[in-house]
C-alpha cells in the first residue's frame, strides 16, 4: 500500500539502508590515500575536514545545522570541521526527499552508526601504527589519544590507514550523558551568511551566459495556447527568444525586468479547455452533496447508526477548509543549462530525484548525464516536492537552446500552484443522558492529494492518507466512524506544512470541544477521559502513545493557566495533535473585542518530540508552525472561471509581524528517540484559537478563512 | 536604454539600462548584489528593501531614474564584514529560519534605527507592516531589533 507517507519515507528507508549497510563507494586508488570514505555519505580528508553528502533539502527547517551535528558528536569532530555536500540524485541517491518532518527521526540511527564506526576505525587505524591495543586509545575531538604513552595524531593523518580497514557492523555508540553539541542550542549553520546577504539561494546562482525566462500560461488550468503574437516581443531589447513550450508561451532576455516587460508585450489567444467554468464555490457545493453519498470507510468500531439514534444528544458540524497555496517567499524558479550530452539543473527542490528522472527521460539522457543541484531555497512547506518548475525550466531551455533561470511571478506562483485542495468536514457525535460520549462519525470529503501525486493511479492508501489525522482519532468512543468521500479535481494538487492533516485535525479538535460544551464539561477533563489511562494503541499506521499526549496536554494547560479566570473578552482554547511520534498540544488565549474582532495574544505550546537535539531550532520551529496556521486562518485560495483570484500577498494575506503573538514554546523531556518538528505545530493551532474565541464569546467558527474584519 | 550613475553601498556605478528597470533588477541583475530578494514584485512583501538616502524602500517600486544620483545601501554594504548591531544580534537570536526575507527585514530595521534608536513596539508594528517572513521568525525579530538597539544606545553612551 503507498500511503504519502509510505511514499516520502521510502526515501529516507532507502538512504538508511545504504549507510546502514556501509555500502563502499569505489574510491580510485589515488583517493584512498587522501580520502577514508567509509560510506556513501562521509568522507574524511587528510586534512581532518569531514564531509557530510547530505540527502535532505535545507529549506529553512535546518537540517543542515542538526544532521552535521549528530555525525559529529559520534566522530568525535568539532563543529566546525564538517562541511556539507548536496547529495546529486542519481544511481548512488536513489531517494532523496525531504518532507513529513522525517529528516532526523530517520537519519538519526544511521548517521549515529556512521559516526561511531568511522571514529572506530580511526582508532584502529591509530591503534595498529602505535603497536598497541585499540582498546586503550580514545579520542579527543579531531584526535585519537593513547593516554598511557600521551601519543596523539589527528584524524587527518589516519585517513588513509583507516580506509584499509574493515568498517564494523555494529560500532559503539556514545552515551547520549556525554554529549557535546547534541541538546545544546546550535546556532544555524549558514546564520552569517544568512545575514550579509552572501548566502545564495537558487535565484540567486549566476552561470555564464545565463539568460532569464518567464512564462506567459493559460489561466485556466489545463488550457492551450491557440494563437499567439510573439514578434512584438522578439522585438524588445535584451530579448533573445520566444518559444512556446508544453505550459505556454517561454520569453528569454538577458535580464529579468527586460523578460517581465516581454512577456506583458506578448498577445496570447488560449483554447481555455474543460474547465473554463470551474468555481470553488461551485465545487464546495460538489463537496458538501458528496457528505450526504456514502463514503469509503478509513475506520469504523461500534454500531454508529445505533449509537447516534440512541443517543440521549446529538452534536452535529460542518467546517470548512478552503483551497491554500504554499506562497513561499521565493517564487519557484530553476536554473537549466540542456547540451546534447546532458543538462545541469540547479533548483531549490525537495525532490530532486523525482525532477532528475523526468528530465533524462524528457531529454533521451541516461540518469548520469542528468545533474541536479539542489540549491538553498526560500521556503519549502511541500511545494518544492513538485517537480513542475523545474521540467519547464528544462523545456524553456531545450526550446531555446539557451541556458535559462526561470523565474515564477507572484501571480504565477498562486495561480499555478499545487494547491492544498478544499476540504468540507462533517461531524456527528452522540452523548449518553450522563454527558458521557457514546458516537464518533468524522466524514471527510476533499479530493485526493496522494491521487494526483500518482499521476491518476488509485492506490489503497488514498483513503488512509487523505483522512490523516481523522482517522488516527486518539479518542476512544464505543462507537466511532471516519470515512472519505473523494471528489475530482482537474488540477495538480500538494502537500502543505503538516501534510493532509491540517483540516482534519482542525475539526476534529474543533468538534471535541463541541461536545464538551454540549456535555458541560471543561475541554481538557473531557479530552482526557476520552484518551483514557496511559498506554499505547494502534491508530491508523501509527502506534500512539496516548500518555504522551496527556502529558503534553496537561502540561501545557498548566503552564497556559487553565481555568484561571480571564476579562471579559478573553478566552483560551486547548487543542492536541500527534504526528509520526510527535505529540504536542497548544493552548491559544485570544480577545474578542467588541467588534468581534479577535487578536491571538499568547500561544503555550508543548511538544515531546522525544530527544530535543537543538532547542534553539526546535522552539523555531514551534513559531514557525504557528505563525503557518495563523496565516491559515486569514488565506485562501479560491476559482472564477477557471481562474485563481488572488495574486498576492495582498489577497492572499498570510500573516504579519503585527499579528504575532507572543510564543511560549516547552518540551517534555525526554531520552526517547527524536521525532520531527516541523510540522506538528502547525496542526492544535487553527482549533486552539477557534475553541478560544467560543470560550470568550460562545460564537463558533467552523469555516476558513475568517473574514478580514474579523482580525484586530 | 540610458546611462545613469548611482552610488551602491559607497561607491559610484555606472548602469546602462531602461531607465524604468526597478532598483531591485538593477541590484541583482546589473551589479551581481543578489543579497536583495524578489518576493511579490508588488511592494507588499518587502524582501527587496534596501536604504535610499538613509531610508528604507521597496527596491522593487523604485526606478533606475528615480534611483539616479542617489545614495543606496544593500545588505552586502550593512557592514562589510557582518559586525552590524543589527547582523549581529541577527545571528545572536538566531532569527533566520530560510533566511530569504531576512535581508529585507535587516533593512527595514537598520532604516528605523536611522531614525528612531530607540523603537517603540508600534514604531516595529509600523515598519515592519506587511512584510512577509513565510517561516514565521517575526518573534525573534523582535528581539534582535531589541537587542541591536540597546547595543547601538549603549554604544553612543560610551563614545564622547
Amino acid at each position: 500500500m503507498t500511503t504519502r507517507r509510505a511514499f516520502l519515507q521510502g526515501t529516507a528507508a532507502t538512504a538508511a539502508a545504504l549507510t546502514l549497510g556501509f555500502r563502499f563507494a569505489p574510491a580510485s586508488a589515488q583517493e584512498a590515500e587522501t580520502v577514508f570514505r567509509p560510506n556513501l555519505w562521509l568522507r574524511l580528508h587528510r586534512d581532518g575536514r569531514a564531509v557530510l553528502v547530505l540527502g535532505k533539502s535545507e529549506m529553512g527547517q535546518g537540517v543542515r545545522t542538526v544532521l552535521p551535528a549528530i555525525l559529529a558528536e559520534e566522530l568525535d569532530l568539532p563543529l566546525d570541521r564538517i562541511a556539507v555536500e548536496q547529495a546529486l540524485p542519481g544511481p548512488d541517491f536513489r531517494r532523496l526527499s525531504t518532507g513529513g518532518s522525517t529528516s532526523v527521526a530517520t537519519l538519526w540511527a544511521p548517521l549515529r552508526k556512521a559516526g561511531a564506526a568511522a571514529r572506530e576505525m580511526l582508532m584502529a587505524a591509530a591503534a595498529q601504527r602505535w603497536g598497541v591495543a585499540p582498546a586503550d586509545c580514545r579520542t579527543e575531538p579531531g584526535f585519537v589519544v593513547h593516554p598511557p604513552s600521551k601519543r596523539r595524531l589527528a584524524y587527518g593523518a589516519l585517513v588513509a590507514e583507516a580506509a584499509r580497514l574493515p568498517v564494523p557492523k555494529e560500532p559503539r555508540l556514545k552515551d547520549p550523558a556525554a554529549f557535546r553539541h547534541l541538546g545544546q542550542r546550535l546556532p544555524r549553520f549558514e546564520g552569517r551568511d544568512l545575514v550579509t546577504g552572501q548566502a545564495k539561494f537558487g535565484s540567486d546562482l549566476q552561470l555564464p551566459g545565463l539568460k532569464t525566462a518567464v512564462v506567459v500560461r493559460c489561466p485556466v488550468l489545463g488550457g492551450k495556447v491557440q494563437r499567439a503574437q510573439v514578434e512584438e516581443a522578439r522585438a524588445l531589447a535584451g530579448v533573445c527568444a520566444v518559444v512556446e513550450v508544453p505550459t505556454g508561451i517561454a520569453v528569454v532576455a538577458d535580464t529579468a525586468h527586460q523578460a517581465f516587460q516581454a512577456a506583458q508585450s506578448l498577445r496570447v489567444e488560449w483554447d481555455e479547455g474543460p474547465h473554463a467554468a470551474f468555481s470553488s464555490k461551485a465545487f464546495e457545493a460538489d463537496l458538501r452533496g458528496r457528505l450526504d453519498a456514502k463514503g469509503e470507510t478509513a475506520r469504523a468500531e461500534g454500531d454508529i447508526a445505533g449509537a447516534l439514534a440512541g443517543a440521549a444528544r446529538r452534536v452535529e458540524a460542518l467546517y470548512t477548509f478552503p483551497f491554500q497555496a504554499h506562497a513561499t517567499l521565493e517564487p519557484p524558479m530553476a536554473i537549466a543549462q540542456v547540451e546534447s550530452d546532458g543538462c545541469d539543473l540547479w533548483v531549490g527542490s525537495q525532490n530532486p530525484n523525482a525532477l532528475h528522472e523526468r528530465a533524462a527521460r524528457r531529454l533521451g539522457l541516461k540518469p548520469e548525464q542528468v545533474r541536479v543541484h539542489v540549491t538553498l531555497m526560500g521556503g519549502g512547506f511541500g511545494r518544492r516536492l513538485a517537480w513542475d518548475f523545474g521540467m519547464e525550466a528544462v523545456e524553456v531551455a531545450k526550446a531555446s537552446g539557451l541556458p535559462v533561470k526561470l523565474l515564477w511571478t507572484r501571480p504565477d506562483d498562486l495561480a499555478f500552484d499545487w494547491l492544498h485542495p478544499m476540504s468540507l468536514q462533517r461531524l456527528r457525535g452522540g452523548l449518553a443522558a450522563d454527558g458521557k460520549p457514546v458516537a464518533w462519525q468524522h466524514q471527510v470529503a476533499a479530493p485526493s492529494i496522494l491521487l494526483a501525486w500518482m499521476e491518476g493511479r488509485r492506490s489503497p492508501g488514498i483513503v488512509p492518507s487523505e483522512t490523516n489525522g481523522a482517522l488516527d482519532n486518539p479518542y476512544g468512543l464505543p462507537a466511532l466512524e471516519v470515512t472519505y468521500h473523494e471528489a475530482p479535481y482537474h488540477g495538480p494538487l500538494g502537500w502543505w506544512r503538516a501534510i493532509e492533516a491540517v483540516p482534519n485535525v482542525f475539526a476534529r479538535e474543533c468538534f471535541v470541544d463541541e461536545m464538551a460544551v454540549a456535555a458541560g464539561k471543561d475541554p481538557l477533563a473531557f479530552r482526557l477521559d476520552l484518551l483514557g489511562p496511559a498506554r499505547t494503541v494502534t491508530l491508523g499506521q501509527d502506534p500512539v502513545d496516548l500518555g504522551r499526549l496527556r502529558t503534553v496536554l496537561t502540561t501545557a494547560a498548566q503552564r497556559a493557566g487553565w481555568g484561571k479566570p480571564l476579562p471579559k473578552g478573553r478566552g483560551r482554547g486547548l487543542a492536541c495533535a500527534h504526528f509520526h511520534g510527535t505529540y504536542i498540544a497548544e493552548v491559544a488565549e485570544v480577545a474578542v473585542d467588541a467588534r468581534g474582532r479577535i487578536r491571538v495574544e499568547k500561544v503555550t505550546v508543548v511538544t515531546d518530540c522525544g530527544r530535543v537535539l537543538n532547542p534553539l531550532n526546535a522552539e523555531a520551529q514551534m513559531e514557525g508552525g504557528i505563525v503557518w496556521a495563523l496565516s491559515a486562518l486569514r488565506t485562501q485560495v479560491t476559482f472564477e472561471q477557471g481562474r485563481v483570484e488572488q495574486t498576492g500577498y495582498g489577497d492572499f494575506p498570510v500573516l504579519d509581524y503585527g499579528g504575532m503573538p507572543e510564543v511560549d514554546s516547552h518540551f517534555i523531556a525526554s531520552t526517547l528517540d527524536p521525532t520531527g518538528l516541523g510540522e506538528p505545530p502547525v496542526l492544535p493551532l487553527i482549533p486552539a484559537v477557534l475553541n478560544a474565541v467560543a470560550a470568550a464569546t460562545g460564537e463558533r467558527l467552523r469555516t476558513l478563512p475568517l473574514p478580514a474584519e474579523r482580525f484586530a | 536604454m540610458a546611462r545613469f550613475q548611482v552610488v551602491v553601498n559607497g561607491r559610484e556605478r555606472a548602469v546602462e539600462a531602461d531607465g524604468g528597470t526597478p532598483l531591485l533588477w538593477v541590484l541583482r541583475d546589473h551589479m551581481a548584489l543578489t543579497g536583495t530578494k524578489f518576493g511579490c514584485g508588488e511592494g507588499v512583501c518587502g524582501s527587496c528593501t534596501v536604504l535610499l538616502e538613509g531610508s528604507a524602500v521597496r527596491s522593487c517600486q523604485v526606478s533606475l531614474a528615480d534611483a539616479s544620483g542617489k545614495a543606496i545601501t544593500t545588505i552586502e554594504g550593512l557592514s562589510p564584514d557582518g559586525t552590524h548591531p543589527l547582523q549581529k544580534a541577527w545571528v545572536a537570536e538566531d532569527v533566520a529560519q530560510c533566511g530569504y526575507c531576512q535581508p529585507g527585514f535587516l533593512m527595514t530595521a537598520a532604516g528605523l534605527l536611522a531614525r528612531k534608536p530607540r523603537p517603540t513596539e508600534a514604531d516595529l508594528r509600523e515598519a515592519f507592516a506587511g512584510m512577509v517572513c513565510r517561516c514565521g521568525t517575526y518573534q525573534r525579530i523582535r528581539k534582535a531589533v531589541r537587542r541591536a538597539a540597546k547595543e547601538l544606545a549603549q554604544g553612543k553612551e560610551v563614545r564622547p
